[in-house]
């Protein structure tokens, strides 16, 4: 690993201030100190966010949940309060799938918004792919069986994080802090395909800092539910995930998100599948034609087909365990 | 006396007649009815505390006073020629010792019939250069600073590359990747003539990947000279063939080297022999003076450092419409990467699991650019069962009569491929013990659908080696307090063997297990012993160390006649109990053990043994069969492993809890190639993509299903003294055969290709729906 100096910052602004170009901020460090040992990243600085308490804490407020950025993965899986277990179950859900029970302790809710892609082409040192500045996607032509099937163009990353993807169907937003003050941006712009010129996953700013993540109150009686679909039954990354997120009121299908993992290079909503159920009866018919439709648009590789298929059977999965509970 | 034969020589599934040196071992087996006290008692391992406290110093554990870290520069392509390296500024870095590569190349330049430094790098990983530093950090730093230029070469990544058409060679100078090009052919009976009479056939091809060892602790070496002494510790699994290889390759007498490995973090077959690190570490603690320690990353370990061949085969089996077998073929290629043999014996349980008249098999190696494929638990077998089970899954399918009852039509009860007798074969029982612990007979009973999800149930046979034999010596000696110390030249390579070594000891001596100490994995003070692989440590130095014991023992006997003033006794008329040593023809008078020994006081009482011969004529196998029972959700292509039922006929069992822990690791590691285990290899740069654990997957915890273990637990006293067969090897062969069987059964199509990831089984699905 490349020497590097260490800061630590103890307020927001110190943070900010520390940060640039050609440094990272680190918080759990479970995918930075990776990066870092593979030499896919050598920042000059480091600069830790572990001492910043207005980084910390879950909140309940009439708006809604705030959740601190340095919130470790099993904050939200182990302080269930039966409040937040009810309203953000498919959150809650989607931490407990991610990663081991080591890796939960350690990784926070910011930083695993911000963790680069698992393709191995981009995580092998010796393979100088798009992402990373080079000429062409090796996984477009190569083995491909993990990458994406929907909204890729000249790069087929999937974005690794299921809380994200969990978020994305509670219609969260994120607090981001920088030099010219703080914004909130929705999580759907938050992500961001990657552009030539742009080669990375998000719209933050390398002088920018994640501080919260926000949830809007969700209305009594919305529930979710988050199914991951691996290869191993732990420690694992999604094949496909789907969070579904649905109020259900007479009968009826009031409001429904329905967002998918592993498929696209962001959390990617399945419009049409949530047209297809808005205003209607959760039926089994209704819940098929649902599914069929979520992998509208998707253009698979030579490998990944299977994708289509799996993400019919997850929506299909969360859909029928929405009608049960 | 110890006297030259010629023998027939059985090490994973090939057979060879071998001048041997044999011994009679002079003692009774331990039959069938044979009382024991402390063999065949579940036995908490003896150095489990110092395991599970982190006092058990493994290789990777030490550090020698004055210890210096070696690093090794290794080839980013799969295929290329160096044209030229520069290492002037690597050198020159603070506390950077020694680099070589080939234009500074160390003492010798040859190791295992090639170059250490070669210009053609045939692999990724291949070995570039050698940094020796004052620490890690140091190391790596020169890693980085030297200035190689490479020429690309044309590579082939996979079977289907190798074995094109106009494919490039993936040695140069070659001109065929077929390393064997006529094959291996076997033939019995006349497979065409089987083919004829067959009324109903079957036709199948199989894939299994390129998998790798994965052990908890990689490869490493620590060597240290003192004067022209050599000491290495080694992660090996036999400290004798280090020993010898390393001393051949330095060119010094045996005597000045010493290899050892207390502990070890796991293998697998890819450490039976000492590696280009091994000899590295020795070259650079001479040439520095100071000790030096050579750890394989874990990115070294799953890249370089072996694999089980990845196989292609196709099975073709004949039958009657009543289920009898006329003809079976199987042919199989395998992967054995750049500099590979031809071959592990993958039609082994073709030729040698029914009693089919008509066999014929041909073996081809072939290279392909990737480091060395290497024996790995039960190697070929794992492969070969695979396809011929699944085979037979399909005849018994068209047959319309029960996988089970297929294979019992079909029973041999001798060995088909030399009309030898078995010592011992208990496979029909465990066929039954099997059959009822599953439910087999009324899984269809059970409802097979719920929801998204199929049931399926599948079942596999398992037949391998784990006779064990000569050579293998122990020693015995006897200390002033009743204590002992058996000194025996094998290594435990966290099997147990320790453990089972002591309560054969214990039982032979009529001590409790804790006044036995096992010392092994040192070749100072132990005589040889042999190579922990082919499941033939307990067979061969079980009985070595019993036959220590009562060597011992019988000059105890004499000592205590002369104690109790008996005079001319035989030595055969005394017995041991309750820790007396008893004169037979008046159990009234006896001495107690522990007053023979302080008697003894300075003298040392020593003991020998050395292993008799299997019986002449006939084969000593292990035998098993293990019954699955899945769910498969065909919306997700997910599998569920729900129970796996193991019943594996091994002989006697030494210690019911490490054999079991054998059974549950092999039946582990068995479903992780049936599940998730690949090497998976980029076809434009022939780059590893799984060089890691993320994307090499080993199962986790969660991914164990229930297992059930049962024994045969009968001596085979033919085989040996002990009654006792290996365990290693043979609960990995039939788990993925078995887990296929029950994946189909559930959705209704055969899955061909290991390992059966949700994509496989989805694709399957999606294939039968568009009528392929």
């Amino acid at each position: 690993m490349k020497r590097f100096a260490y800061a630590r910052a103890s307020t927001v602004e110190g943070a900010v201030q520390a940060l640039g170009d050609s440094c990272r901020p680190l918080a759990g460090g479970t995918d930075l100190i990776g990066l870092m040992k593979k030499g896919l990243l050598a920042p000059e600085r480091v600069v830790s966010l572990k001492g910043i308490p207005a980084l910390r804490g879950i909140e309940r407020d009439e708006d809604g949940w705030r959740m601190g950025a340095l919130t470790t993965l099993s904050d939200l899986t182990e302080r269930y309060d039966g409040v937040m277990d009810r309203e953000l179950g498919v959150l809650s859900q989607a931490a407990l799938e991610s990663a081991s029970p080591q890796l939960r302790h350690a990784a926070t809710l910011g930083g695993n918004l911000m963790q680069r892609p698992r393709c191995w082409y981009f995580r092998n040192p010796l393979t100088h792919c798009w992402l990373k500045g080079g000429d062409h996607c090796f996984a477009a032509v190569g083995k491909n069986a993990h990458h994406a099937i929907l909204g890729a163009d000249t790069c087929h990353i999937v974005h690794p994080s299921d809380p994200a993807v969990a978020l994305l169907a509670l219609d969260a937003e994120v607090e981001v802090v920088g030099p010219e003050g703080s914004r909130r941006i929705g999580l759907g712009e938050f992500f961001a395909e990657p552009q030539r010129g742009a080669r990375s996953e998000t719209v933050l700013g390398a002088d920018e800092l994640i501080t919260e993540v926000f949830v809007p109150g969700p209305p009594a009686g919305a529930q979710g539910v988050y199914v991951k679909v691996t290869e191993r039954a732990s420690w694992d990354f999604a094949l496909v995930s789907a969070a579904v997120q649905i109020e259900i009121s007479d009968d009826e299908v009031e409001a429904v998100r329905v967002v998918l993992g592993g498929v696209a290079s962001m959390p990617w909503r399945a419009r049409e599948a949530e047209g297809l159920l808005r205003g209607k009866a959760l039926t089994a018919e209704r819940i098929e034609e649902a599914a069929t439709a979520s992998s509208a648009g998707a253009a698979p590789l030579s490998d990944n087909g299977y994708k289509v298929r799996l993400v019919e059977g997850a929506v299909g999965e969360a859909l029928r365990r929405l009608k049960r509970a | 006396m110890p006297r030259i034969e010629k023998r027939e020589v059985e090490f994973e599934g090939q057979v060879t007649e071998r001048e041997i040196i044999v011994e009679e071992e002079g003692i009774a087996p331990w039959d069938e009815g044979a009382q024991l006290r402390v063999v065949g008692q579940p036995a908490r391992r003896v150095d489990g505390p110092a395991r599970v406290t982190g006092q058990a110093v493994y290789t990777t554990d030490l550090r020698l006073p004055g210890q210096l870290t070696a690093k090794l520069l290794r080839s980013p392509h799969s295929h290329a020629r160096i044209v030229s390296i520069d290492s002037s500024a690597a050198e020159s870095l603070p506390g950077v010792h020694l680099v070589w590569h080939r234009e500074h190349l160390p003492p010798i330049v040859y190791f295992d019939g090639r170059e250490l430094f070669p210009i053609e790098l045939a692999y990724e990983g291949a070995e570039v250069a050698l940094v020796v530093a004052e620490d890690e950090s140091a190391a790596e730093e020169a890693l980085a600073a030297i200035d190689v230029s490479y020429e690309k070469l044309p590579f082939v990544e996979d079977l289907d590359a190798a074995l094109a058409e106009d494919a490039p060679p993936a040695l140069l100078g070659t001109d065929d990747n077929r390393i064997n090009p006529q094959g291996q052919v076997y033939e019995r009976g006349d497979f065409d003539q089987g083919w004829e009479e067959a009324e109903v056939t079957v036709v199948f091809s199989f894939v299994t990947p390129n998998a790798a060892h994965s052990a908890l602790e990689p490869h490493a070496t620590v060597a240290r000279w003192e004067g022209n002494e050599l000491t290495v510790w080694e992660s090996t699994q036999g400290v004798f063939s280090v020993r010898s290889e390393l001393a051949e390759a330095l060119d010094i007498p045996y005597d000045r080297v010493r290899v050892i490995c207390d502990y070890m973090g796991g293998a697998f077959g890819a450490k039976q022999r000492p590696g280009r690190h091994s000899i590295l570490a020795a070259l650079a603690a001479r040439a520095t003076g100071r000790p030096v320690r050579l750890v394989l990353s874990r990115r070294e370990e799953q890249l370089v450092s072996g694999y089980r061949p990845a196989s292609k085969q196709t099975v073709r089996i004949g039958a009657r419409e009543d289920g009898t077998l006329t003809a079976i073929e199987h042919r199989a290629w395998q992967h054995m990467g750049a500099f590979g043999h031809r071959g592990y014996v993958v039609v082994g349980p073709s030729r040698e699991l029914y009693a089919c008249p008509n066999v014929r098999t041909v073996m081809q190696g072939v290279r392909a650019n990737m480091d060395r494929g290497r024996a790995f638990r039960a190697p070929g077998y794992v492969e070969g069962t695979f396809a011929l089970e699944c085979a037979m899954d399909v005849l018994a399918q068209r047959l319309e009569i029960d996988p089970l009852e297929l294979r019992l039509r079909n029973y041999a009860e001798t060995d088909p491929s030399r009309g030898q007798a078995y010592t011992r074969k208990g496979l029909r029982e465990a066929y039954e013990i099997g059959a009822q612990r599953s439910g087999w007979r009324d899984r269809h009973e059970v409802p097979r659908e719920d929801g998204p999800w199929r049931r399926g149930w599948g079942m596999a046979s398992q037949i391998w080696g784990g006779g064990g034999g000569p050579p293998a010596n122990a020693i015995v000696k006897l200390l002033p307090d009743g204590t002992v110390e058996v000194l025996v030249g094998v290594q435990d390579i966290g099997t147990g063997t320790r453990t089972a070594l002591a309560q054969i000891a214990a039982e032979e001596l009529g001590l409790p297990l804790t006044g036995v100490r096992v010392v092994l994995g040192d070749t100072l003070p132990a005589p040889y012993g042999p190579t922990s692989a082919g499941s033939q440590t307990l067979a061969s130095a079980g009985p070595v160390v019993r036959a220590a014991a009562r060597a011992c023992l019988r000059d105890m006997f004499d000592l205590a006649g002369q104690m109790l003033g008996i005079e001319d006794a035989d030595d055969e008329a005394f017995f041991v109990e309750d820790g007396d040593l008893v004169y037979g023809p008046d159990p009234e008078v006896r001495v107690e053990f522990v007053d023979v020994a302080a008697k003894v006081d300075g003298y040392t009482l020593v003991g020998d043994g050395a292993r008799g011969p299997n019986p002449e004529g006939k084969r000593v196998n292990t035998f098993g069969a293990q019954f699955a029972q899945v769910a498969v959700n065909v919306d997700t292509g997910q599998v569920q492993v729900l129970k796996v039922v193991a019943v594996h006929d091994v002989g006697r069992v030494v210690n019911p809890m490490t054999a079991s822990n054998q059974v549950y690791g092999g039946i582990i590691q068995g479903l992780g190639l049936s599940r998730m285990e690949a090497r998976i290899v980029d076809s434009e740069t022939g780059l590893q993509l799984t060089s890691n654990l993320e994307t090499y997957k080993v199962p986790t915890i969660m991914d164990v299903p229930e297992i059930e273990v049962s024994f045969i637990d009968r001596a085979d006293a033919e085989a040996n003294s002990i009654g006792a067969k290996g365990v290693g090897e043979p609960p990995i062969i039939p788990t993925p055969a078995a887990v296929a069987n029950a994946v189909s059964d559930a959705i209704g199509v055969r899955i061909t290709d290991l390992p059966m990831t949700p994509r496989r089984i989805l694709d399957a699905i999606s294939g039968r729906e568009a009528g392929e």
